[in-house]
């Protein structure tokens, strides 16, 4: 079977964050539930699989009914935009946790006065 | 043991339900203003033998009480004891959520209004039960009033508990932390006091809110 560089790259990668989310959840991280490591099992695993074996998104293309390159582009645009979108929210999300810490230690230094 | 409320423009109402708390013979109070637009810091301020914090900025009701349980570490708390400043809850049941802790028995004992719903609206006893559903499909653990802000911890539970959410979903959260923990809870009945004053302030958990909660105990889920 022979492996093309870009498949090699990305089932590397999805093999990879499948490692650091049951590293994360049999180390007993805290944030770490099941449900989060299914997800991510189900993700990058569907990603590595598609990359590995393409003719199991013609099935899939099939089973939901898209045909044709335009569908394809504009699916995997879709699928761009929201990856973007969950980027920039997680991104949000960090933020709004700094400014919580500092406005807490901020908040915690009158206790020192 | 040290008694901390989150509080939010609750200037009309703080000087109250501060002297309530005292009265019900708990001096030891820290109050966390979480960047009110009234003056609650100030009236707070002025009370004799009042811990008063304040966040500069709004970042909600979860925040505030964990800045206060932060504070109360540093101060060497044995217990804490969390509970809103709009007065809906009553300081006489204080003694009774502290006594399983007191005595062992638990890490954490959660305030129940479900167990003692009388004077509560359907519609409040409607959406704690949905909540409850969201926190146990969620975070895995069933309790009868998820969403309680009437708490008590000990110090092993505050040790122990890190949460990160700011908002109305910290209540869920700090489920999820006994849950993960494996800390041994109590749930103990409480009195609600829904008063025509608490019900009309309009950054309390509503409909719009709750969906916002849910939203964002979602996302945490999947981020």
């Amino acid at each position: 079977m022979h492996f093309a560089l870009y498949q090699i790259i990305i089932v590397a990668f999805a093999a990879i964050m499948i490692f650091q989310g049951l590293k994360n959840y049999f180390g007993g991280k805290g944030n770490q539930t099941f449900l989060k490591l299914l997800t991510r099992i189900i993700v990058w695993g569907g990603m590595a699989t598609v990359v590995t074996f393409p003719h199991v998104s013609n099935t899939v293309a099939k089973l939901i009914g898209i045909e044709g390159n335009i569908n394809a582009v504009i699916l995997a645009g879709f699928l761009l935009v929201f990856l973007m979108l969950f980027k920039l929210l997680s991104a949000i999300e960090k933020l709004e946790q700094q400014i919580t810490t500092l406005t807490r230690q901020e908040s915690l230094q009158d206790l020192e006065k | 043991m040290w008694i901390v409320l989150p509080a939010y423009n609750e200037s009309k109402i703080i000087k109250d339900v501060i002297k309530e708390i005292q009265d019900a013979g708990y001096q030891k109070i820290i109050l966390v203003d979480d960047g009110s637009t009234d003056d609650t810091y100030a009236v707070a301020r002025s009370l004799p033998g009042i811990i008063a914090l304040r966040h500069k900025i709004n970042r909600g009701k979860g925040a505030a009480t964990k800045t206060g349980i932060e504070a109360s570490k540093k101060l060497g708390c044995e217990l804490v004891v969390t509970l809103d400043s709009d007065g809906q809850h009553n300081p006489e049941d204080i003694a009774r959520l502290i006594q399983p802790i007191l005595n062992g028995k638990c890490d954490v004992a959660l305030g129940t209004r479900l167990k003692n719903p009388k004077g509560m609206p359907w519609y409040k006893i409607l959406a704690n039960h949905i909540g409850n559903a969201v926190t146990w499909y969620i975070y895995g653990l069933w309790v009868s009033d998820s969403q309680s802000g009437f708490r008590a911890y000990s110090r092993h539970a505050v040790e122990i508990i890190n949460t990160k959410t700011d908002r109305y979903e910290y209540d869920s959260e700090v489920i999820r932390e006994i849950y993960l923990h494996k800390l041994r809870y109590s749930e103990v009945p409480i009195e609600v006091r829904y008063t025509e004053y608490s019900m009309g302030k309009i950054q309390k958990q509503g409909f719009v809110n709750g969906l916002k909660t849910l939203y964002k105990i979602i996302w945490h889920m999947i981020s």
